[in-house]
């Protein structure tokens, strides 16, 4: 039997993907298997045992020295090996950066169709469908892929990890040896970022703050909102670009895909590529001080003006909370 | 040094709308894409820094886009030259078919040391374009470039990925696909605009790349295309600020996502 | 100085034409507009009366992208929650060649853009000509964009208000007496309701007219044009008397009021609103048209006052495009001549007389604006000069065209009377 392949450099995207496959298998009469890539034996091990436990099986493990670095050239020549090996018709990869730009090379090699960036999968007619966001993020679009191994490479945190259990849970990891070029990129550098982390995905409520902030010295402001909250901290694209805010706070097409019980929009004009990711918000409350602004239409609960005025007032009134 | 840069025409989304959630795009004008422009504007400053080479522009017809007007757009910003493939049978393909026809041009119109792209275009986003390309091509990529440096033969590039920042290097010839923050793109000076129409623009039909209707043809159906809906409540609050700080924080408090 | 053969300003109907026309005799020819894209900003009723234009660039026409042929004419009068409506629908409005269209300026400029760029002309976008560069008396080119470039001929063709000429003394500054204001919105509706509504064959349109109530007394109508799957609706209303109310009136109130009317409400019912905008419109007749050339310039389309403002129809777009041609005509005269001295582009106004532009400004003499005014519309006592300074014009000049999501908000404040009277008096900075 074919089978549906998940690869994430991720683990606990994987994870979600062999939850997303568990899911499709049957519909679509294949079977789920995983496959785990990297110099590193130790980790590698960890990751696929988690994954059988998971109910991939089997799982491949690639532990050749080039895959060092995970450089994408050489990922897809090791993935498109296993595919191969594994007899997969449908390829899930987790969609963060290294993914999506692993997709399309990969797709490349093994004549695939393939989609990206998708938020959710189901199967119609006895065929694959995958939703992604188009246009910026203001229509969804719905697509089957035609070739016959298909590549889809599924936004992380969309779809569960689920239970451990399934078919052949804990059965069998296949170690794999492929012969794979030397990389062509060298990581010179690799440097954690620096702050906390955050995962914006998994937080209960957000303040957003866009380029209603007139300098980065006024970041504390919104800071302390957020601290008066209860929330996390998150913004537009800008203020990024600008350097104020690490770039796992972007919310929105090219960030993360959020869905809070509350989103405080402060100073965010609402263009589509931000607001698709705060559509699956429960509550959304806006502050803008021009009334036109896009973000408006989205919102339950607004108010119009200046943000350095209103700011301060919710954090006063919040200390009364 | 020799950059192709692959630019994208783009209807302009901030003159799109959603009716019936079905985008309207009829009469929507286009434009080169965002990021393709911060593409463009890295290609220039890879050029002058390297004191000589040229820009090529490089772009696929998908459907009645208005091209050509498009490339005068990217040829005003600073490109050298501008190709084109353009084809009726483009219109229908998808992005294995638009990376088929970009790798010819590229190829044809070559060799270049340096192949830039937007890391995902305006309007489709999928990021597909640039590696397929690269790996048609047989490049070594770095996607999410956030900074570029190039001692001629050797690059050099900063990207943010996840929990870490990387600083990678690569030889030349290579595929590097751009973040928005790497630069500021210039805008184009009336005196750049008119120059630009004197830039040779060369122009390939598939047939010239070696490829047919059936290469390009699209490996993807599209079942439908509409947008989410969205139900909101639209209350605003007026008065003063405190006073519409009261009733804000009063009306998440009623929602259950505030307070105890 | 960089220079071309011929500069343009404005990528409206008369620029655009006259671009077309030059570019097609291979004149080297650059179009600046300031909007993003030609018809960004332009804002009309919708009637473009097509019959006197075929003669002109017949070629051009074929493929025009219309909304419907006019084929039902309809005026109704509003008053005392009355009307009475007068129609004709006649075969020889439409027939094989109609008299009128209706068109949306998005559409139709950017086609005539396309047709201009294909026949070899620059049309550049997003270029704003901050001003005409003159050698004594002679305009020599403009300044955009930080470059100044030069020309041999500019043809002015910048619409209504005529800020960049006004500012080089080419003609007199704009006064709010001469100038009507219009507001309109696009309202979208299915084709099928459309053609019931109206009762209308499958693709044809019409044309709606309205007088009385619609304008609280003031000089004016209002207008309803059927595109293919929209309407357009709107009013258009003495600027000086609009500028010089007693009362609050904003607008999108007239606007509103207009939709809630009894007679109008069923006929928008349903429909969509999916933009508005708001444009002045020049009524100053032939008596008050400025020079239309001079040495090294042409003025054409509404900069040279070629509109028409007959109680309810507003008249500009064919009067634009006949001048635009008239104007390449005339600079590839001079061309010819290697002479653009004010002598040799006369030949302009000999020109303009040879198509109906003349003639339609010479009839348009006839109406007798002030005292049918008062009698038709001043029943309203009260309106007492409190408004300070003009009035008219939106965002930095003189028209704007929005589309937003948020239209219902984003319009109310768009069509504040006191946003539109700032803007007005910014015509003189
Ligand atoms: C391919 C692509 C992907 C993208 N992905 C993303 C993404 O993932 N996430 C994202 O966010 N963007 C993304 N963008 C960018 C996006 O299109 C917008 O440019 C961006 O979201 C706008 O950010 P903003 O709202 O902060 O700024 P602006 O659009 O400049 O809005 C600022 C707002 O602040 C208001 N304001 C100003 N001063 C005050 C004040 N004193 N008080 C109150 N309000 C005030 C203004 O009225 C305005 O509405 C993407 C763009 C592209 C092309
Ligand atoms: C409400 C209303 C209803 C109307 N209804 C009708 C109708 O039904 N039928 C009809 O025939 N006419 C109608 N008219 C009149 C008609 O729309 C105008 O007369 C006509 O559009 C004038 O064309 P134009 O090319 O001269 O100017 P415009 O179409 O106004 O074009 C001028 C162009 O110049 C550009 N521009 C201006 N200044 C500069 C600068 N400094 N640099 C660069 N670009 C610049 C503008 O952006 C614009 O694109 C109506 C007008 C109004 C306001
Ligand atoms: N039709 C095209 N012509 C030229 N370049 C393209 C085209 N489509 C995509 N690209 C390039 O590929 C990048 C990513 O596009 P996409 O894969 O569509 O997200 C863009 O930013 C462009 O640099």
């Amino acid at each position: 039997m074919a089978a549906i392949l998940v690869y994430s450099e991720q683990a606990d995207t994987a994870l979600e993907l062999v939850g997303a496959a568990r899911g499709l298998a049957p519909q679509l009469g294949l079977t789920v298997s995983a496959a785990v890539l990297g110099a590193e034996a130790a980790g590698t091990a960890a990751a696929a045992a988690a994954l059988a436990a998971h109910g991939a099986a089997p799982v491949y493990v690639c532990t050749e020295p080039a895959l060092e670095g995970l450089d994408t050239a050489v990922v897809t020549q090791a993935l498109a090996h296993i595919v191969e090996q594994a007899g997969a018709s449908v390829v899930l990869l987790g969609s963060t950066r290294r993914g999506r730009e692993l997709g399309g090379r990969l797709a490349q090699r093994l004549g695939a169709g393939c989609v990206t960036d998708a938020i959710s999968l189901t199967v119609e007619d006895g065929l694959l469908v995958a939703g992604r966001y188009n246009l910026g993020g203001a229509t969804v679009q719905r697509e089957t892929i035609a070739t016959p191994v298909q590549v889809v490479a599924v936004m992380p945190k969309i779809f569960e990890a689920g239970e451990p259990g399934g078919a052949g849970a804990g059965e069998a990891v296949v170690a794999v040896s492929a012969e794979l070029a030397a990389p062509a990129v060298k990581v010179v550098d690799r440097r954690p970022k620096e702050g906390q982390a955050v995962d914006l995905a998994a937080a209960a409520r957000i303040v957003g703050v866009g380029r209603g902030l007139a300098k980065r010295d006024d970041l504390p402001l919104t800071e302390a909102l957020a601290a008066a909250l209860g929330a996390e901290l998150a913004c537009t694209k800008s203020l990024a670009d600008f350097g104020w805010m690490a770039d796992d706070r972007i919310v929105g097409l090219s960030g993360a895909k959020t869905a809070p019980d509350m989103y405080l929009a402060v100073g965010i004009s609402g263009q589509v590529q931000h607001t698709v990711g705060i559509a699956q918000a429960r509550i959304i409350a806006v502050v803008n001080q021009d009334k036109d602004a896009p973000m408006f239409a989205l919102a339950d609960y607004g108010v119009v003006g200046d943000l350095y005025k209103l700011v301060p007032a919710l954090v006063e009134r919040l200390k009364t909370l | 040094m020799d950059i192709a840069v692959c630019v994208k025409t783009n209807p302009d989304l901030q003159l799109m709308r959603v009716k019936d959630r079905a985008p309207v795009l009829e009469a929507v004008p286009f434009k080169v894409g965002d990021l393709d422009k911060n593409a463009l504007e890295a290609a220039l400053l890879l050029r002058d820094a390297a004191g000589d080479g040229r820009v090529v522009a490089v772009t696929v017809s998908e459907g009645d886009r208005k091209i050509r007007e498009t490339m005068k757009e990217a040829l005003a910003i600073g490109a050298d030259e501008a190709v084109i493939v353009s084809d009726p049978a483009l219109d229908q393909s998808d992005q294995a078919g638009v990376a088929l026809a970009l790798a010819g041009a590229i190829g044809k119109a070559g060799p270049f040391d340096l192949v830039l792209f937007g890391e995902g275009s305006t309007d489709g986003y999928s990021g597909q374009v640039p590696s397929r390309v690269a790996e048609l091509l047989g490049l070594p990529e770095i996607g999410y470039a956030r900074s570029l440096q190039s001692t001629g033969a050797v690059l050099r590039a900063e990207r943010s990925m996840g929990e870490s920042i990387e600083t990678l290097e690569t030889a030349l010839p290579a595929a590097v696909t751009v973040v928005s923050e790497i630069n500021e793109p210039r805008i184009p000076s009336l005196m750049n605009i008119m120059k630009a129409g004197k830039k040779p623009v060369v122009e390939y039909a598939l047939g010239d790349l070696a490829l047919d209707a059936a290469a390009v043809a699209p490996r993807r159906a599209v079942r439908s295309n509409l947008a989410e809906e969205q139900s909101r409540k639209h209350v605003l609050f007026d008065g003063e600020p405190a006073a519409q700080a009261e009733a804000l924080i009063n009306a998440l408090v009623a929602e259950g996502v505030l307070g105890r | 100085m960089e220079k071309v053969e011929c500069i343009v300003v404005g990528g409206g109907l008369a620029g655009l034409v006259a671009a077309y026309g030059l570019a097609r005799e291979g004149v080297e020819v650059m179009v600046l507009e300031r909007g993003n894209y030609a018809g960004a900003k332009n804002v009309t009723g919708g009637r473009l009366y097509m019959r006197p234009l075929r003669r002109i660039y017949p070629e051009l026409w074929d493929d025009m992208p219309f909304e419907r042929p006019v084929a039902r004419e309809l005026i109704t009068m509003l008053g005392d929650g009355a009307a009475t409506t007068v129609e004709l629908a006649s075969e020889r409005l439409s027939g094989p060649s109609p008299q009128s269209y209706t068109i949306q300026r998005a559409k139709l400029d950017q086609w005539l853009a396309d047709k201009a760029t294909a026949a070899g002309a620059m049309v550049v976008t997003d270029m704003k000509a901050d001003e005409l560069l003159r050698d004594g008396e002679r305009v020599i080119g403009v300044r955009a964009g930080g470059d100044e470039v030069g020309a041999e001929v500019t043809i002015i063709a910048e619409g209504v208000l005529g800020l960049l000429s006004g500012g080089a003394g080419l003609r007199e500054q704009p006064r709010a007496a001469d100038h009507a204001v219009g507001f309109k919105e696009i309202i979208e509706l299915p084709p099928g309701v459309i053609e019931d509504r109206w009762r209308l064959n499958e693709g044809e349109g019409a044309a709606q007219l309205f007088m009385g109530d619609v304008t609280r007394g003031m000089t004016g109508g209002g207008f309803l044009y059927t595109n293919r799957a929209s309407i357009a609706l709107g009013v258009v209303v003495s600027m000086e008397q609009m500028r010089t109310r007693s009362d609050e009136l904003e607008s999108w109130e007239l606007l509103d009021a207009f939709k809630e009317a009894a007679q109008i409400k069923p006929l928008v019912r349903g429909g969509e609103l999916a933009e508005y905008s708001a444009h002045a419109v020049f009524e100053g007749g032939i008596d008050k048209l400025p020079r239309s050339y001079g040495a090294g310039y042409l003025l054409a389309g509404e900069a040279a006052g070629f509109a028409l403002n007959a109680l309810v129809t507003v008249r500009g777009m064919d009067l634009a495009i006949a001048s635009g041609w008239a104007a390449a005509r005339a600079a590839l005269a001079a061309r010819a001549a290697g002479d653009s001295s004010a002598a040799a582009l006369a030949v302009y106004e000999r020109f303009l007389r040879e198509t109906f532009v003349m003639r339609a400004m010479e009839a348009g003499r006839g109406v007798p604006r002030a005292i049918e005014n008062r009698r038709l519309f001043s029943e309203y006592p009260g309106a007492v000069a409190r408004l300070l300074e003009g009035f008219f014009a939106v965002d930095d000049e003189s028209s704007a065209t929005l589309v937003r999501t948020s239209l219902r908000g984003a319009r109310r404040e768009f069509l504040k009377i006191d946003t539109l009277k700032d803007l007005w008096s910014l015509r003189k900075v």
